[in-house]
């Protein structure tokens, strides 16, 4: 899906519970200031609902939720982040805020580390240093996935603890 | 729906392309309906010719158009048929039942040439159904041998012409491209030869002869529409001496006669993704119009009472013009549903001829228009009913003749619509589904066999993933779509499958579909804080029940209806809502007699027209939600799908009451 690894690639940054965390500029279809959620009955714990982008029906992912934090309210700095995913699929991703880009060399990306395996570890492609900063770069195919999640029939928090 | 699939940007014209891939489509379906007939003049002394003429044509066609796009394979192909065809037109051979294998299998890889063309595969090789061609038309006396390639075989009957379109930025922008030339050509007379070219300036040009008995001036007139054209004399015909018009073939030059159709310069192909971008739009307006009406409700108030009459007029004139516009648009993607029957024959015969069983095959109802977005959608689900009733549900002849019947099987394909509903059926008067067999079956794959308690239950077996009746090594199931594809894409296009059977008297499978999916007419219901839209088709009445008229049986809940009782399920619950705080509850009634059951919402608070929205991705695709609709405030409301909550609840096992399993059923 990304190809990180090949060259200097533009990334966008967002924060999630004070956390960096980049996906490829080109996964990125728009930003948006994140409206009524209609709720989804029997979705995953960690989709909040759906809303209309562009005249389409989006789910709209919770970050925090899917990291294992607590979601807070929205304020005026909450972003839906609209990626494009394998197979054509567009979704909401809420960030607490989202205002920058990166160029970041392939070099600049390490693998995950083996330590690192916990609950995000999994969503990640890889962690960048910028200066002083650490960017988690994620994978959108493991953050959007929720065939495990479904059939292991428990939320986020204590998937991680087996992984 | 989605525009998922890029264009082919390498290609000269991809409209072209798809045009030719439409067209090829068009012809096949001739050339198998033909097939089937010529097949039954095999062993006669007569074979009637003009069905030879008409396949001879559509071979034709098929080369000529194989040629412009340089399909070389498909193109052979077509050229060892029409060589085969004028072999039997001059009594050179003999109509053989291999001869006619032959050409099915001809026909069989064409399309598979094409189809590779078109998902950029592998083209098959065609060399042996070539040399198998070949060898039929060779085995014909000596001295009748075919004509000397580039000598011509007599004068032609109408003169030839050469014609060069050379498509330009301009005459693009006045909508004139070389399919819309090509149809216009193809209404002139037969065309004969056609190939882009490079021009001498690096430009593309399409060259074009055509036989044409047309006059002067309309061939003059083409020339507005870039296009040269150019008498050619009589004698030197055409640049691919295996067109050559045969003396002995008077029909190639005359247009064909398609009976009842309309003339081909007046259809106009669209792709349906224009047709979706179209109905989107109109959807977009119809929202803005419900906008438009609630700001006007605000504002009533501090209108004069004849200013407001005026704009209450107008108002009232958008919205009937607005449906008129809807309709229009929904009349253009109604397509109708003989274009899945028509292939539906050569399906049977093939799959017959492999089992060694006798069919007929019964259509009905082939004018029922439908839209065609389903027509797409629903052909394979058809083909696997379809091959189901010949590899499973019909038997042998001589099993029929122990049973009593006559020795042929009928499999009875049928479309009807009634309002709002189009029903297919597939049926056949075979051995009926041996309950006892998928019982044990079902007990093998892992389900439960007590579920085939009656022919719904039946079904649901039937349509398990992982179940099957036969053996593996039956050849026809192993390359259909199987039940279970069948029964959710029925689901997923809003509709039902049903199925009945008897021992020993056949059985039927019955699809109903809503005739058009985009727009449909909604009830909007509250249940706690939430709104949700119902389709009106789906639900039979809305009843108000009385709290106090509601009982609690075992884990269910039921309320007096009709002299019986109405088992009846709160939404609230399903969803994981807060159950109203009201003392009536108002219960949308779905499904009929035995299956009826009751959706208690806590108020239904309007009816109207809604947008369908899909809502495809998986994290948001939950059973008994069909979709989502905008009421005109911008919000998503959630459409659920009154028939599907229903078969959930049905299907439930006893003592599951909170919400259905969102990630299990999908």
């Amino acid at each position: 899906m990304t190809d990180g690894q090949q060259a200097a690639d533009r990334f966008i940054l967002f924060t999630v519970a004070g956390t960096t965390y980049a996906v490829h500029s080109h996964d990125v279809h728009h930003m948006e200031m994140i409206e009524e959620v209609t709720r989804v009955p029997n979705a995953p714990p960690f989709v909040d609902g759906v809303v209309f982008s562009r005249g389409h029906v989006i789910p709209v992912v919770n970050l925090r939720a899917r990291f294992g934090f607590e979601r807070v309210p929205h304020t005026l700095r909450t972003r839906l982040v609209v990626v494009q995913a394998a197979a054509g699929r567009i979704v909401g991703l809420i960030a607490d805020e989202a205002r920058e880009f990166v160029v970041l060399p392939a070099h600049a990306i390490q693998p995950p580390h083996d330590t690192l395996a916990g609950l995000s570890g999994r969503y990640l492609q890889g962690i960048a240093s910028v200066g002083d900063r650490m960017i988690l770069v994620l994978n959108l195919e493991r953050v959007l996935d929720f065939g495990a999640i479904a059939a292991a029939g428990e939320p986020p928090v204590a998937d991680a603890a087996s992984a | 729906m989605s525009p998922s699939e890029l264009p082919a940007g390498d290609e000269p014209s991809s409209d072209f392309l798809n045009d030719y891939f439409a067209e090829c489509d068009e012809h096949l379906m001739g050339v198998r309906r033909l097939l089937l007939r010529l097949e039954q003049s095999i062993g006669r002394g007569d074979i009637n010719t003009s069905v030879l003429d008409e396949l001879f044509r559509h071979f034709h066609s098929l080369k000529g158009i194989s040629g412009m796009v340089e399909l070389r394979p498909a193109e052979e192909l077509s050229h060892r048929a029409e060589d085969y065809l004028r072999a039997l037109r001059r009594h050179d051979v003999r109509l053989s039942p291999e001869g006619v294998n032959a050409l099915f299998d001809a026909t069989q890889l064409f399309e598979q040439v094409v189809n590779a063309r078109r998902s950029g595969g592998v083209i098959p090789a065609i060399d042996a159904a070539v040399a198998t061609i070949a060898g039929l038309v060779s085995a014909r006396p000596a001295d009748l041998a075919a004509p000397v390639p580039g000598a011509p075989a007599g004068a032609p009957l109408t003169p030839h012409w050469r014609f060069l379109f050379a498509p330009s930025r301009e005459l693009v922008g006045r909508g004139i491209r070389v399919d819309l030339i090509r149809t216009r050509l193809t209404a002139l007379g037969e065309i004969i030869h056609a190939a882009p070219h490079v021009t001498d300036s690096g430009m593309i040009a399409f060259e074009f002869i055509v036989a044409t008995g047309a006059d002067a001036e309309t061939i003059a007139a083409l020339q507005q529409d870039g296009v040269t054209a150019e008498r050619l004399p009589d004698a030197s015909v055409v640049s691919d001496p295996a067109a050559a018009v045969d003396p002995e073939w008077p029909a190639v030059g005359e247009p064909s006669p398609v009976a009842g159709s309309v003339a081909p310069s007046h259809v106009v192909r669209v792709d349906l993704t224009r047709l979706d971008d179209l109905m989107r739009n109109v959807g977009d307006l119809v929202i803005s119009r419900a906008r438009l009406g609630e700001t006007l409700a605000r504002i009533e108030s501090h209108v004069p009472a004849g200013e407001w009459r005026a704009v209450q007029e107008n108002a009232l004139v958008i919205d009937r013009q607005l449906r008129t516009l809807r309709e229009a648009i929904m009349r253009v993607r109604l397509v109708p549903i003989g274009e899945i029957f028509r292939r539906m024959p050569f399906v049977v015969r093939d799959l017959a001829r492999e089992t060694g069983k006798r069919v007929r095959l019964q259509l009905q109802g082939q004018s029922t228009e439908i839209d065609k977005f389903l027509i797409e959608r629903m052909m394979d689900p058809v083909l696997h009913l379809v091959r189901n009733a010949v590899s499973h549900g019909i038997e042998t002849a001589d099993e029929r003749v122990a049973a009593g019947k006559r020795p042929e099987a009928t499999i009875t394909l049928s479309a009807s619509t009634a309002g709002e509903i189009v029903t297919l059926e597939v049926a056949d008067d075979g051995r009926g589904i041996d309950v006892e067999a998928v019982r044990s079956r079902a007990a093998g794959a892992g389900l439960d066999p007590a579920t085939a308690g009656d022919a719904a239950g039946l079904l649901e077996l039937l349509c398990a993933p992982g179940f099957s009746t036969r053996d593996e090594s039956d050849r026809a199931s192993g390359r259909g779509v199987g039940m279970a594809v069948v029964k959710s894409t029925v689901e997923e296009l809003g509709g039902v499958l049903r199925m009945e059977t008897a021992a020993g008297a056949g059985t039927r499978f019955i699809v109903e579909l809503p005739v058009t999916l985009a727009i449909t007419d909604a009830l909007i219901a509250k249940v706690g804080a939430e709104t949700f839209a119902a389709p009106q088709a789906a639900v039979r009445e809305v009843i108000a029940v009385p709290l106090s008229a509601i009982r609690a049986l075992e884990q269910n809940e039921i309320t007096p209806y009709r002299g019986g009782v109405l088992p009846l399920v709160r939404l609230s619950r399903l969803f994981g809502l807060a159950d109203a705080a009201r003392d009536t509850l108002h219960v949308l009634v779905v499904g009929t007699g035995g299956s009826a059951l009751g959706l208690a919402v806590d108020r239904v608070v309007g009816q109207r027209e809604i947008v369908v929205r899909a809502a495809t991705d998986p994290l948001v695709k939950v059973a008994g939600i069909s979709g989502a609709t905008d009421l005109g405030d911008g919000r998503v409301v959630l459409i659920i799908d009154p028939a599907a909550l229903a078969r959930q609840m049905r299907g439930r096992p006893a003592g599951v009451v909170d919400g259905i399993a969102g990630g299990g059923g999908r």
